[in-house]
C-alpha cells in the first residue's frame, strides 16, 4: 500500500477518507467504488471500499481482494478475520477452491470467493521438496548399503561410485550444509567399502572352496 | 572361549533379570556401593555355576573382570537407576554383543555354498537389528521401572498468578454422530477456565444432515463456540486443522486439540496452561484415556495396550524432552505452530510429526501423566487394525521425511537442527520399532521354510543349527517376554493374565503393522483411515474374514512345526516346533481377538453405518505381494540345493566357533537313506570301538578353542573328552569319507581313544598311510 498512487485515484481515496470521517458513508463508498474501478490493483482502494460497503458480503469481498493484493497489511488481515468470523456465524460452510503459500481461497455458502490468510511460515510440502544436490551420491550409498547385506560384492562396486559422486558434487555444493552432507556421504561410502571387502571376500572364497 | 563367554554372560543376564523381575520395582535405594555389591553378587553367582560346568578358572576370572569393568561404567552412567536395573542392562548388553559376534563367526566361516552364504548373511543382519531393537525395548522398560530419580517428572503444575492466556480448543470431526460431538462440547462448556473458545471443524462430511446439527449445538452452547464445515477440503484432518488455525481468535496464545469423542475434565486447561508461562514451552501432552475399556478381554487388553505407551514410553521420553505430541488432550503454543508452518498435510500422524519439528527448533515439551479426559476406543478388531495401520504408516512417513535429522551427524549438516542425541535416539527407535513386526514375520518365514525343507528330507543349511543358536535365542525370547509382562504388571498394575492378554493384543497386530511398514515405504501419498467408533453391521463371519491372513500365517506356522517334530523326533525339531507354535500363536491371536471384539460391538448399542474417508488399506493387494515375494524367496532358496557345497574342509572353517562340530557333518555329508552313513557307521555289536592300532607317525593339532572328541565319528555320539587349541594328538586311523574326515586318535596321557572331527584339527605328517576304520 506504499506505492505512489495515480493522481485521480489518490484524490478519490482522499475523498473517501474525508467522507468517511464526516460520517457520509454512502459518498465515501461511491468514491472508493470508483477508485477500485479505475485502479483494481490498488489495495488501499479495496480496503477503504470495505470500510463503507453496504453489505457484509461486499465488505468481505473487498477485504479479501485487499488482502490478496497486500497480504502484509495488518489492518486488512485483522478485519478480514472478523468479517469471516461474522460470516461463519451465519453460515458455517466453506468450500476449498485453491491455496497459495500465503492464503486459502474458499467459497462461502453464499457463493462468495474469499481469500483467507494463512498466517504461518510457509513450509514446502514434503512431496514438492526438491532433492538436494547430494541425492545422486545418497542413491549410490543406499545401493551400496543394500548390497552389503546381500553379500558385499555390490557394495565394493557401489561404495566407490558413491564416494566419487560425493567428491564430484563438492565443488558445486551451494551451502556449507550440503558440503558437509557430501563429506559424510564420502566417509560413509569409505566405511561401507571397508566393511564390504571382507564380506565379499567371504562370499568369493565360497566359489573356490578348495 | 567365545562360547563359554556367551553362556556365562547369558547366565549372568538370566540371574540379573530374574532378580530384577522379583525386586526391580521394589528396590528404592540408589547407592553406588549397593550397585557394586549387586554386580559382584551376580558375577559370582554365574561364576559358581560356570566353575562346576566348564571349569577354566582363569578364563572365568578374566571374563568377570571385563564384565565388572563394563558394569562399573554403566553404574556411573545410569546413576538414576537402581542396582537391579544397572546390572541387568550391563549383562543384557554383554550377552547381546557376544551373541552377535558368535552368529557373525558362524555366518562368515560356515562351509556354505555362495547362495547359502548370502541368505545366511541376510539372516545375520536381520538378527542383529532385531536384537538391537530388543535392547531398546529393554532400556525403556528398565528406565521407567528401575528409575529412582526423575528430573522432568511433573505431577501437578503450580498455577502462575495472573497467567491465564486465551486458549482455542479445536474439535476436528468427520462424519461423527451429533450426539457424540455434543457430549464432548458439553464437557468443554463446563471447563473451569476463564478465557477460551471452541472451534468445531467438520471436514468433508458428505451428508449435510450429519454436520448441520452441530451448528445448532454450537449456537446453544454460547458465543465461545464456533462451528465450521469445510467442504472438498484437501489434507484430511491436518488440512482442516491448518485452516482452523486461521480462524482462531487472534488473542488466542494456545491451541488445544480435542477428538470429537472425548469427554474432558473441567480442570484440563487450568491445570495445564501454567506450563506455557515458560516461553520455551511449546507443547504439553497428557495421556489419552478411554471410558469404554471394561467388560471383555478385547476391550481391556486394547485399553492396556494404549496405556503402555502413556505409562512406559512417554515417561521415559519425557526425561529427555523427547515426547510425542499425540494430538488429542494436548496443548500447543499457537506461535510455535505458525513458526513451524502448521500441521503437515502429507503425514497422517501430523501431531507426532509436528512435535519432531518443534523439538528440532530447540523448544521444550512436557508430559503430565494424568488423564484429563476419556474417549472411545475402536469398536472392533477391524477398527483397531485400521488405527494401528494409520499410526504405523505415519511413523514410517516421519522416518522417511526426517531420517537425516535423526542421524548422529545431523548437527553438522544443519546447524539449525537442535535435537539432542537422546531426542534423535528416541525418535529413531520409535520409527524403527515398527519394523520389529516385519522382522518377526521374516523370522517366521525362515523357520517355516527350514521346517518344510526338513520335512521333505532335503535339509538346506543356511546356518548350522548349533546348540548355541537354539539355546541363546530361546533364552532371549523367554527373558524378553518375561520383561514385557513384568513392565506391564508394574506400570499398568494389571494381573498376570491381563498382562499376557495385553501382550498378545500387541502381537496380534503384527501382520497389519508389517503391511503398514511396507506400504509406508513404497507409497508416496498417505492413507487416512479413520478409526470406526460407531458400530457397523459386522457379523461373526466378517470378524473371521478380516483376519484371514493372520489366521493363515498362524495355522501354517503351527502345522509345519507339528509336522516337523512328528516326522523327526529329536530335541532340535522339538525346539523348532516350539518356536513355530509361539510364532503361530502371535498371529492366531488376531482371529481370537476379532471374535472377542464381537462382544464389545454387541454391547455398543444401535448400529450406525459410517463412511470412511481416505484411501483404503490395501490388505488384499499387499498380502498378494507378500505371497509372491515369499514364492520368489522359496524359489531362490531351493536353488541352494542345486549348488555344490564345499568339498572337504575349507581352510576358512578353522575360524568357526568350537561347537559347530556337532552339526557340520549334516551340512556336508548327507546321511544315507537308512539314517546312518555307512562309511562312518560303527558295525553293530562293536560299540564303543577301540581297535588296537599301530602308531602312524601322523599327529593332529587342535586349531579351535576346544573340540569334542567322541565315541563314534558322528556329531551326536557321546563325548569322551575335550581337547584344546594347540594340543597335539596321535592319529591312529580315519573314517572313509574324505569330504568329511574324522580322525581316530589316542587321547594324550591315556590309553583311551576317540574320534576327532577333522575340521577342528590340522594334520602334520603323512596322511596317506592312515588306516581307514570301518
Amino acid at each position: 500500500m506504499q506505492k505512489p498512487l495515480k493522481t485521480e485515484v489518490s484524490q478519490l481515496l482522499e475523498e473517501a477518507g474525508t467522507f468517511a470521517g464526516q460520517g457520509q458513508r454512502e459518498k465515501a463508498y461511491q468514491a472508493s467504488l470508483r477508485a477500485t474501478t479505475i485502479a483494481p490493483d490498488e489495495p488501499l482502494a479495496w480496503y477503504l471500499r470495505s470500510q463503507n460497503a453496504p453489505s457484509p458480503e461486499e465488505q468481505l469481498m473487498c477485504l479479501s481482494h485487499a488482502y490478496s493484493l497486500a497480504p502484509d497489511h495488518p489492518e486488512t488481515r485483522k478485519e478480514l478475520h472478523s468479517a469471516v468470523h461474522g460470516l461463519l456465524k451465519q453460515e458455517p460452510f466453506l468450500a476449498y477452491v485453491y491455496e497459495t503459500e500465503q492464503f486459502y481461497q474458499v467459497r462461502s455458502g453464499r457463493n462468495l470467493l474469499i481469500n483467507i490468510p494463512k498466517n504461518r511460515v510457509f513450509e514446502t510440502p514434503y512431496l514438492k521438496k526438491k532433492p538436494g544436490i547430494a541425492q545422486p551420491a545418497f542413491r549410490w550409498l543406499s545401493l551400496a548399503l543394500l548390497a552389503l547385506f546381500l553379500g558385499g560384492v555390490g557394495a565394493v562396486l557401489f561404495a566407490p561410485v558413491a564416494a566419487f559422486q560425493a567428491l564430484r558434487l563438492q565443488a558445486s555444493a551451494p551451502t556449507d550444509g550440503e558440503r558437509t552432507r557430501l563429506l559424510i556421504v564420502f566417509i560413509l561410502a569409505v566405511i561401507i567399502w571397508l566393511a564390504a571387502i571382507p564380506i565379499s571376500w567371504l562370499l568369493l572364497i565360497r566359489f573356490y572352496p578348495s | 572361549m567365545l562360547i563359554r563367554a556367551l553362556y556365562l554372560s547369558a547366565l549372568w543376564s538370566a540371574i540379573s533379570l530374574f532378580a530384577t523381575l522379583v525386586m526391580g520395582s521394589r528396590l528404592r535405594r540408589s547407592d553406588s556401593a549397593l550397585s557394586l555389591l549387586w554386580l559382584t553378587g551376580v558375577i559370582l553367582a554365574g561364576n559358581l555355576v560356570a566353575i562346576f560346568t566348564f571349569g577354566r578358572l582363569l578364563e572365568i576370572f578374566g571374563l568377570s573382570l571385563l564384565a565388572f569393568g563394563f558394569g562399573l561404567y554403566w553404574i556411573i552412567r545410569l546413576r538414576d537407576w537402581n542396582a537391579a536395573g544397572q546390572v541387568t542392562w550391563t549383562m543384557t548388553l554383554i550377552t547381546t554383543a557376544l551373541f552377535i559376534v558368535y552368529t557373525f563367526l558362524l555366518t562368515a566361516f560356515s562351509p556354505l555354498n555362495p547362495l547359502s552364504f548370502v541368505f545366511a548373511l541376510m539372516f545375520f543382519f536381520l538378527e542383529a537389528i532385531t536384537l538391537a531393537m530388543a535392547l531398546a525395548h529393554m532400556h525403556e522398560s528398565l528406565d521407567v521401572v528401575c528409575r529412582l530419580r526423575w528430573h522432568r517428572l511433573v505431577e501437578k503444575l503450580e498455577p502462575v498468578p495472573g497467567y491465564l492466556p486465551m486458549v482455542s480448543l479445536q474439535v476436528p470431526a468427520y462424519n461423527e454422530p451429533v450426539e457424540v460431538v455434543e457430549k464432548t462440547l458439553k464437557t468443554l462448556a463446563a471447563l473451569n477456565y476463564p478465557d477460551f473458545e471452541v472451534l468445531v471443524v467438520d471436514n468433508n462430511t458428505p451428508v449435510q444432515a450429519t454436520w448441520r446439527p452441530l451448528e445448532e449445538v454450537c449456537r446453544r452452547l454460547g458465543p465461545n463456540f464456533h462451528c465450521l464445515h469445510l467442504d472438498q477440503w484437501p489434507g484430511y484432518k491436518s488440512g482442516a486443522l491448518n485452516f482452523a488455525v486461521t480462524q482462531t481468535d487472534p488473542r488466542a496464545e494456545i491451541i488445544g486439540i480435542i477428538d470429537a469423542d472425548y469427554e474432558v475434565d473441567p480442570d484440563f486447561l487450568r491445570e495445564l496452561v501454567p506450563a506455557f508461562a515458560d516461553p520455551q514451552m511449546a507443547f504439553v501432552q497428557t495421556p489419552q484415556d478411554y471410558s469404554d475399556s471394561t467388560g471383555d478381554v478385547f476391550s481391556e487388553s486394547t485399553y492396556r495396550g494404549y496405556k503402555y505407551f502413556f505409562e512406559v514410553s512417554m515417561p521415559s521420553r519425557n526425561e529427555r524432552n523427547a515426547i510425542i505430541f499425540a494430538g488429542t488432550m494436548g496443548l500447543i503454543r499457537k506461535s510455535v505452530l505458525e513458526e513451524i508452518g502448521g500441521w503437515d498435510e502429507w503425514c497422517i500422524t501430523e501431531d507426532a510429526e509436528a512435535s519432531l519439528r518443534i523439538l528440532k527448533k530447540g523448544y521444550q515439551s512436557l508430559y503430565i501423566n494424568r488423564a484429563f479426559g476419556s474417549g472411545m476406543m475402536p469398536i472392533n478388531f477391524e477398527g483397531l487394525k485400521k488405527q494401528r495401520f494409520r499410526w504405523c504408516f505415519g511413523g514410517i512417513q516421519i522416518l522417511k521425511k526426517h531420517w537425516e535429522a535423526l542421524m548422529p551427524w545431523a548437527h553438522w549438516v544443519d546447524p539449525g537442527n537442535k535435537l539432542t542425541l537422546a531426542q534423535r535416539y528416541y525418535y529413531l527407535v520409535g520409527g524403527l520399532g515398527w519394523f520389529s513386526d516385519v522382522f518377526n514375520l521374516l523370522f517366521a518365514f525362515f523357520l517355516v521354510l527350514g521346517a518344510v525343507f526338513n520335512l521333505f528330507s532335503s535339509p538346506i543349511k543356511v546356518r548350522p543349527l548349533t546348540d548355541t543358536v537354539l539355546i541363546i535365542p530361546a533364552v532371549f525370547l523367554v527373558l524378553h517376554i518375561l520383561r514385557f509382562i513384568w513392565v506391564l504388571r508394574n506400570r499398568l498394575k494389571v494381573s498376570a493374565d491381563m498382562a499376557v492378554a495385553t501382550m498378545y493384543n500387541f502381537f496380534s497386530l503384527g501382520w497389519v503393522v508389517t503391511l503398514a511398514c511396507i506400504q509406508g515405504l513404497v507409497q508416496r501419498e498417505g492413507v487416512f483411515l479413520r478409526t470406526p467408533k460407531a458400530t457397523t453391521s459386522s457379523k461373526t463371519w466378517h470378524a473371521v474374514q478380516v483376519t484371514q491372513w493372520e489366521t493363515a500365517i498362524g495355522l501354517i506356522c503351527v502345522l509345519v512345526g507339528l509336522l516337523a517334530f512328528g516326522s523327526d523326533r529329536n530335541w532340535r525339531t522339538f525346539s523348532l516346533c516350539l518356536l513355530l507354535i509361539w510364532q503361530g500363536s502371535l498371529y492366531l491371536a488376531a482371529p481370537l481377538y476379532s471374535l472377542l471384539s464381537l462382544k464389545r460391538e454387541a454391547a455398543m448399542g444401535v448400529p450406525v453405518r459410517i463412511t470412511e474417508q481416505g484411501k483404503p488399506m490395501r490388505e488384499q493387494l499387499a498380502a498378494r505381494w507378500v505371497v509372491a515375494f515369499s514364492m520368489v524367496l522359496i524359489g531362490t532358496f531351493s536353488l541352494i540345493r542345486f549348488l555344490p557345497n564345499p568339498a572337504g574342509l575349507p581352510d576358512y572353517a578353522r575360524f568357526l566357533p568350537a561347537d559347530t562340530s556337532d552339526i557340520f557333518q549334516l551340512s556336508t555329508a548327507e546321511p544315507a537313506a537308512g539314517g546312518e552313513d555307512e562309511a562312518t557307521a560303527t558295525p553293530a555289536g562293536l560299540t564303543p570301538v577301540t581297535p588296537t592300532l599301530p602308531a602312524t607317525g601322523t599327529t593332529a593339532t587342535i586349531t579351535v578353542e576346544s573340540a569334542n572328541c567322541r565315541e563314534k565319528p558322528r556329531p551326536n555320539a557321546g563325548r569322551v573328552v575335550f581337547l584344546y587349541r594347540d594340543q597335539q594328538v596321535e592319529v591312529l586311523g580315519r573314517n572313509n569319507d574324505p569330504a568329511n574326515p574324522w580322525w581316530y586318535i589316542k587321547i594324550p596321557d591315556s590309553d583311551e581313544t576317540c574320534w576327532l572331527w577333522g575340521m577342528t584339527a590340522r594334520l602334520s605328517g603323512p596322511d596317506a598311510g592312515i588306516p581307514v576304520i570301518r
